[in-house]
């Protein structure tokens, strides 16, 4: 196997191995949290963060960490990050952190960070790592906040980021169901399969103009 | 009079009887050629007894029965043996030997043939039985099982009924609709003497209410003999296959394969059948002519024709007038279950019944579309199977689930797939996987 | 011979009844319901019913040449799936619900599944529901008087006659003369509909006749708040969607089994299921989901649910013998 280059590390956590619309992991916070733009915002910040840090630390103490004990060994790696943007939200966005409440501390057993570590981190250099962690943390972001951004329009009508509202009025009536976890659901679904259509295609033509 | 029910599943079909149906039995005369196919039928082929260059007369045995499921041949008119080479056999579908006869148009009968009789008391049950081995008498409904296979079932079995088949339940063909009117005595002698050659006491003629003539002709003929029933059933296909003629009549299902009709004490025969051993007990002449019901929209003139065995298709077309319009489609049988083929130069075999011609214009294939679950295959089927699986299954090669959901106990009547309003080819996924699940287990066997 | 004779295996002849003539009959059977839906609530009843269809079919249309499949909007199953979303709907809703409906029954319930035959809920009802999680104010609010048009505000007869009061006469339920989404109000449209789908054999006798008899038998017992066996079992049935859910949505084809015995089971769950919801649930009515979650049911139906092949008597017998030998 080629090795990608740091800038591949990053970049193929945006599409290729994108987290929710590829790989599909990852999914309980996806589902719960996304009911607004900014919400998915908040949660992928924490979650780049906790990546990041968790691949770092992980690929640092790869050599020492004994096979048999690395599940738990990962899982205090991971938490350190994780208490660390817990504090730091509560005590400056405590607004946010009261809406994200029990899924930040929760991002402990969020299978996309652990997962990393597994795959990744365990057997890659500190430098990979952190750009792996940081690329598939954005790519999870990108994905909460567009999941976000969708739900929060058509359930509340408007999307709001801090105190700009657009469009400033409802433009229909918005559709209660969206900000449930059914809404969730259903949009997931919705995006999946239009970004999967999407991307086929234009692997398709990239294909085609290679040849 | 017996009350026949209902029975599982089956179709309703067009009847398309009035084609053919008024038309009287023409004899259909001599071709200048006959092709006697030594396999007429599954089982192991006959033997020759003449060979190349010999001259031969109507009724003179020309080929040897040869195993347990097999029958001997006649020449049907006189003639000379042109060759014995390998034909095209059109219902089995690969290439077989054969004798051509080359007819001399004399039509002298050959100076063995000679009347049994034609008081059933004086003939012994051997003889019987002898006379339908001689004969090379088959089941001419179609799948052609010899006769004599059937009368001589082993003696632990007891019988007590014998069905007589007359329900014809193929649209368009005639051919034992005609026979039973016009010559109702002569099939109930037959069937006499098939209950006789069988040793069984009770006889049913099953016939289906779309032919009130023939019932009548045939009650009318069998009321002097009160060990004869009519039934007479509604008319749905596939009535008039065996497992569905006994179920229906009475009332008791075969065993799946390989049980036989036997198994549960009922034989069952053709009309034709019955009426070809009357022939060859009153006159001596055995099994080289039959009914054909030449007919479809494609043909100009359809009829019932007595056609000697091996009478190539297009002489039969011909003597109707031809072809009436572009031709799409030759099949040898109904429409339900014959067999298409690919040219006119093939001959009926003694299990043809009839010869169907469809117009071009009726024979457009419609696109396949997706199953839409409608289930209208499974109230069709009358093995009571569920083809919409068995067909999904075989089409994406899952045969092992195929054969679990008894792909095996198929007859193959085509119900399935001509209920299916999304065009499916279930039958013929079936027959698919039928033929993958005994190659599968011939081999199985065979280590 | 110029042209070749065309082989093909047996068969050589099919029924007259396709897939388009199957759907083609279904919308004849739907259309006592849309009139009479239009001549009790006007022209809002047509505009409804014209928007759910046209944007079922343009969505089938759209998805079709978006994914690059074969567009099928001429089998009319897009359009059966609109109508009958437009008739579940409330008269007075805007019409961005019928549309909204329509978009996600075809796409997000149909489509994206594979399309007609391998969807797993029926999509007009998924649609409803939809827009019923959606909008759920709308979905329960809009109705009109019949006949005047003007907006209703009382709650549906079938409210009333859930809380044990009488809910009309016999002869404004069977007309339609009531408050009640679109195709529900007319019993008579209704079965006149379904007894057109029975007589041309489109649909099996079992499933309607399981779920409304089961339902009704319900009602009967359970139908009186306080007393047992004192429903009204005729009321049951006429109020709310009960009649058109069992003719025309729990008859669907592709989301009820194929076996006869399959589809009476179908018919008795989802009477079960109705029941329910209507006396021990939220919701005011249950058919929606009642069928929805049949829906659901129906691959284990048809798994479990397989007739006795000709001849099984035999083989059970031989088992049984063999297993008393055993001994
Ligand atoms: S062809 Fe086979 S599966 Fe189809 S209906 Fe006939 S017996 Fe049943
Ligand atoms: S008849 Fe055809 S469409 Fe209907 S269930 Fe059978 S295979 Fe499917």
């Amino acid at each position: 196997m080629n090795k990608r280059s740091l800038i591949g590390e990053f970049t193929k956590g945006l599409i290729e191995e994108n987290a929710t619309f590829k790989m599909a992991i990852g999914l309980c916070p996806t589902l719960a949290v996304t009911t607004s733009l900014v919400n998915g915002f908040w949660m992928g910040v924490a979650v780049v963060f906790v990546l990041t840090f968790s691949n770092v630390f992980v690929s640092i103490l790869r050599k020492v960490t004994p096979d048999q004990i690395r599940i738990p060994v990962f899982v205090i790696l991971i938490a350190t990050p994780v208490v660390i943007v817990e504090l730091v939200m509560k005590a400056y966005l405590p607004a946010m952190y009261q809406i994200l409440g029990i899924f930040v501390s929760l991002i402990v057993v969020n299978c996309i960070v652990i997962a990393r570590a597994e795959a990744f981190a365990y057997k890659n250099s500190l430098l990979r790592s952190a750009f792996d962690g940081l690329g598939i943390g954005a790519g999870f972001m990108i994905d909460l906040m567009l999941i976000g951004a969708v739900r929060e329009f058509l359930g509340t009508g408007t999307i709001t980021v801090g105190s700009v509202v657009l469009p400033p009025k409802p433009l229909f009536e918005p559709m209660s169901v969206m900000l449930t976890p059914p809404g969730g659901f259903i949009t997931l679904g919705v995006l999946m399969t239009v970004l999967n259509i999407v991307f086929q295609r234009a692997a398709a033509k990239k294909a085609k103009t290679v040849s | 009079m017996v009350k026949a029910k209902r029975g599982s599943g089956g179709v309703a079909v067009p009847d398309k009887k009035e084609l053919s149906g008024r038309m009287p039995i023409e004899d259909a005369g001599i071709p200048a050629e006959l092709t006697l196919f030594l396999s007429q039928h599954i089982g192991a082929p006959s033997k020759p007894l003449v060979n190349a260059g010999d001259e031969v007369k109507r009724g003179q045995k020309i080929a040897e029965a040869q195993g347990a499921v097999s029958a001997c041949l006649h020449a049907p008119t006189s003639g000379k043996v042109k060759a014995i080479e390998p034909r095209y056999q059109p219902v089995l579908g690969r290439v077989v030997d054969a004798i051509v006869i080359v007819p001399d148009g004399e039509h002298a009968l050959y100076e063995g043939v000679a009347p049994v009789g034609d008081d059933l008391q004086a003939i012994s049950q051997e003889k019987v039985r002898e006379v339908v081995r001689e004969s090379g008498l088959v089941g001419l409904g179609g799948a052609a099982f010899p006769t004599a296979v059937k009368l001589e079932h082993p003696p632990g079995k007891k019988i007590d009924t014998y069905l007589l088949n007359g329900v014809e339940c193929e649209p368009y063909l005639t051919a034992d609709q005609k026979l039973m009117e016009e010559s109702a005595a002569g099939v109930v002698f037959g069937f006499r003497a098939l209950m006789k050659g069988a040793g069984v006491e009770k006889g049913i003629i099953c016939i289906e209410d779309n032919k009130p003539d023939a019932i009548k002709a045939m009650e009318e003929a069998s009321k002097p003999y009160p060990e004869l029933e009519v039934a007479v059933l509604s008319h749905r296909y596939p009535r008039g296959g065996e497992k569905q003629l006994i179920e229906a009549v009475l009332g008791r299902e075969v065993p799946p394969p390989p049980g036989l009709p036997l198994d549960v004490g009922v034989i069952v025969s053709n009309v034709g059948t019955a009426y070809a051993l009357a022939t060859a007990l009153k006159t001596g002449l055995p099994l080289v002519e039959r009914i054909v019901s030449v007919t479809g929209e494609g043909v100009a003139r359809p009829a019932n024709l007595r056609a000697l065995i091996g009478t190539p298709v297009s002489y039969l077309i011909d003597r109707v007038g031809g072809f009436s319009s572009s031709p799409g489609k030759v099949i040898l049988g109904g429409p339900m279950m014959g067999v298409s083929i690919r040219d006119t130069e093939v001959s009926i075999v003694k299990g043809t019944s009839g010869v169907l011609v469809l117009p071009r214009e009726a024979v457009e294939t419609e696109p396949v579309l997706p199953c839409i679950r409608c289930g209208k295959c499974v109230e069709a089927c009358p093995i009571r199977l569920l083809p919409v699986w068995i067909a999904a299954y075989a089409e994406n090669d899952f045969m092992e689930d195929a054969e679990k959901m008894r792909a095996m106990d198929c007859i193959e009547c085509g119900a399935c797939s001509y209920v299916c309003p999304s065009r499916r080819p279930l039958t013929q996924s079936i027959r698919l996987a039928k033929a993958h699940i005994a190659a599968k287990r011939r081999a199985a066997a065979k280590k | 011979m110029a042209d070749k004779l065309l082989i093909t295996s047996s068969p050589h002849i099919r029924a007259a009844k396709t897939v388009r003539g199957i759907m083609l009959d279904v919308v004849i059977a739907l259309v006592p319901a849309s009139v009479a839906a239009v001549v009790f609530f006007g022209i809002k009843a047509l505009s409804v019913l014209a928007a759910s269809t046209i944007s079922a079919v343009l969505a089938e249309y759209l998805y079709e040449k978006a994914v690059r499949r074969p567009v099928t909007v001429g089998d009319f199953s897009a359009a059966v799936t609109g109508l009958l979303l437009g008739l579940t709907l409330p008269p007075a809703v805007p019409l961005y619900v019928p549309v909204v409906g329509s978009v996600f029954a075809i796409v997000v319930a149909k489509q994206v599944f594979g399309g007609l035959g391998t969807n797993f809920v029926n999509p007009a009802l998924a649609g409803r529901a939809f827009v019923l999680a959606a909008w759920p104010l709308h979905m329960t609010s809009a109705w009109l008087n019949p006949l005047t048009m003007d907006a209703a505000t009382g709650a549906t007869p079938l409210h009333a006659f859930k809380g044990g009061q009488a809910a009309g006469s016999l002869v404004d339920l069977l007309i339609g003369n009531r408050l009640g989404s679109l195709g529900e109000t007319s019993a008579i449209a209704i079965i006149l509909g379904g007894a057109y789908l029975l007589m041309r054999g489109v649909i099996d006798y079992r499933i309607p006749v399981a779920y409304l008899g089961t339902l009704g038998f319900g009602v009967f017992i359970f139908g009186k708040p306080g007393a047992l066996f004192q429903g009204d079992p005729l009321r049951g049935i006429l109020l709310g969607g009960a009649l058109l859910g069992a003719f025309f949505m729990a008859t669907d084809y592709v989301t009820s089994p194929v076996t006869p015995r399959g589809r009476t089971y179908m018919g008795i769950g989802a009477g079960l299921i109705t029941l329910l919801i209507r006396y021990w649930g939220d919701y005011p009515e249950g058919v929606t989901y009642a069928i929805l979650l049949m829906n659901l049911a129906t691959p284990l139906i048809d798994k479990f649910v397989v007739p006795k092949y000709y001849g099984y008597a035999h083989d059970a017998l031989a088992r049984r013998k063999a297993k008393e030998g055993g001994r």
